[in-house]
């Protein structure tokens, strides 16, 4: 797990919040939490450690959408789960010039949800058509929308103290 | 590109709109080409013609109810979409499946995967202009649908794994079919060989035609055999092993240089690594059941997991949040062509339109998996 630790080395450098979880049980190594102003730095450590773009998506549970990013690794077993909150105005920064592939993902997220994604060099819709730009069918109405710390898994206690505060936290 | 040759020297761009209904696009892919002559300045694919929203059909049904519409995004190759969802429900719910499911799953899942390719093979030659090869390729590709169609039911839109286990044993029959299959198709290698790989028309139009780098594909997300022509070794087959993969010994086919000659040679040599897995697994395929007991009514517990297989295409991602109920929060499906065909546009400047249906043909797609 060498490339692990040189992930999570560069991780606390940028000061994001990350719990590494059991891969047995959730298909992946490590979980981090960002912060919308963190995700463009993150990113391009991620290009720089050499991890690909799997998706980028979102989920829409309280109190706000949430964008979820994954990366894996060509050469060494890691995948890396990123969390973040979209804020106030509904918008993230976009990442397509660091990783193009996420101009496509970025675009059918917008379509999906309506997160804007900030210097976005073509915004438009991708996989719905234009007349339904305020479709948004992903979004979740009032009695479906869960709160998120009911649909997180149950912090496990043995590990450290801040994970399970972070998780409260988002 | 060479300067444009005409007495005012201005630039003479036009659009051609190709497709949703070209031939070379296999299904409805509209790309938008801006050209300067016959070289391609700029192609802008369009996307969801085929739309379905399948993420939204996910979130509306119990969880069971989804699996017939994991066989319809990739229809050409349906049984590693079923693997996935399957074993991302079994993660999640901790099911432990017997250990001949296992070995139906992969010996299945790689049959597909040939039948995948041998479609795939015929495809890209019939858009470069040779009629022939597909005839071949559909003669082979029909036994493996007749040996899945005895035990699966159907011939394309597989729905064949259950949640623990498969919904039908194999017996001896298909068996002795998948033999004799695996034995025909070694013969008809070298033919194969002869008639295509060492063709000149062939070479000349795929040689350093749409070279993608290992750069690009981390940049674009390309995985399957795109980054494997790139020479990078990268099968979630070995890198995250799943089902009972580890207990059988193949070779990941890597290219060189990343043109369309190498992705063509890596799907090639592939097919003949999937006979060795389906040789072994038929040597060792244990006695037992084939379903684990899974109670009818099952609450996924509230959390996430992600599961990702080696599809034909590249890596198939689920990626699935419960809220502790049986029908998922929300289903992310992350699909190869999606992001193996983001790359077009960068791959395809200032090539020659002919070259664009090359290099579009070896990055293998299949639109209704694109949209979904």
């Amino acid at each position: 797990m060498h490339q692990t630790d040189k992930f999570i080395r560069a991780l606390e450098e940028l000061a994001a919040s990350y719990a590494e979880v059991d891969y047995q049980q959730r298909g992946y190594h490590v979980e981090v939490m960002l912060t919308g102003d963190q995700l463009r730095r993150f990113a391009k450590l991620m290009y720089e450690l050499e991890y690909y773009l799997v998706f980028v998506s979102a989920v829409h549970a309280a109190p706000a959408l949430e964008g979820r990013y994954q990366f894996a690794h060509f050469d060494v077993r890691s995948r890396i789960l990123a969390r973040v909150p979209v804020g106030d105005d509904g918008s993230l920064p976009t990442i397509s010039d660091i990783f193009q592939g996420a101009n496509w993902h970025e675009r059918e997220t917008r379509d999906f949800f309506g997160i804007v994604y900030r210097d976005h060099p073509y915004l438009e819709p991708l996989i719905l058509p234009e007349t339904s730009v305020d479709l948004k069918p992903l979004l979740k109405d009032e009695q479906q929308l869960k709160n998120l710390e009911e649909i997180c898994w149950p912090p496990a206690a043995e590990e450290e103290g801040e994970t399970s505060a972070d998780q409260e936290k988002s | 590109m060479p300067e444009p040759c005409r007495p005012d020297s201005k630039p003479h761009r036009f659009f051609l709109n190709m497709g949703p209904q070209h031939p070379s696009t296999h299904g409805v892919l509209r790309v938008i080409l801006e050209m300067d002559g016959e070289y391609v300045v700029d192609p802008q694919p369009v996307l969801g013609y085929g739309h379905r929203m399948h993420e939204k059909m996910a979130e509306c049904r119990p969880w069971p109810q989804f699996l017939p519409n994991t066989g319809r995004m990739d229809y050409a190759a349906a049984l590693p979409y079923n693997h996935g969802y399957v074993a991302l429900i079994e993660r999640l719910a901790g099911i432990e499946v017997p250990l001949r499911a296992e070995y139906i799953r992969v010996i299945t899942s790689e049959l597909n995967r040939i039948a995948s390719h041998l479609l795939w093979f015929g495809a890209l030659l019939l858009d470069l202009g040779a009629f022939t090869p597909i005839l071949y390729s559909f003669d082979d590709r029909e036994q493996i649908l007749d040996i899945l169609e005895d035990i699966t039911g159907s011939r394309l839109t597989y729905c064949y794994f259950r949640v623990g286990g498969v919904s039908k044993d194999i017996d001896d029959k298909f068996v002795e079919r998948t033999r004799a299959f695996i034995k025909r198709l070694r013969g008809r290698f070298p033919m194969y060989e002869k008639l295509v790989n060492g063709n000149i028309i062939f070479i000349k139009r795929v040689e350093d035609i749409g070279i993608i780098d290992a750069d690009m594909c981390r940049r674009y997300g390309a995985t399957g055999p795109v980054i494997r022509g790139a020479g990078v070794p990268y099968d979630i087959r070995k890198s995250e092993p799943y089902s009972v993969y580890p207990e059988f010994d193949f070779e990941i086919p890597v290219g060189s240089k990343g043109d369309s000659m190498d992705r063509f040679l890596v799907r090639f040599q592939e097919m003949e690594q999937s006979l060795r897995i389906i040789e072994q697994a038929l040597d060792k395929l244990p006695e037992g059941p084939f379903m684990a007991k899974v109670p009818k009514k099952l609450k996924l517990p509230a959390g996430d997991a992600n599961f990702s297989v080696e599809a034909a295409r590249g890596e198939l991602a689920y990626y699935l949040i419960s809220d502790g109920s049986d029908v998922p929060y929300r289903l992310k499906i992350r699909v190869p062509s999606y992001s193996n065909l983001s790359l077009l546009p960068e791959m395809c400047r200032g090539m020659l339109l002919s070259d664009l249906v090359a290099a579009m043909g070896s990055l293998d797609l299949v639109i209704p998996e694109i949209d979904r």
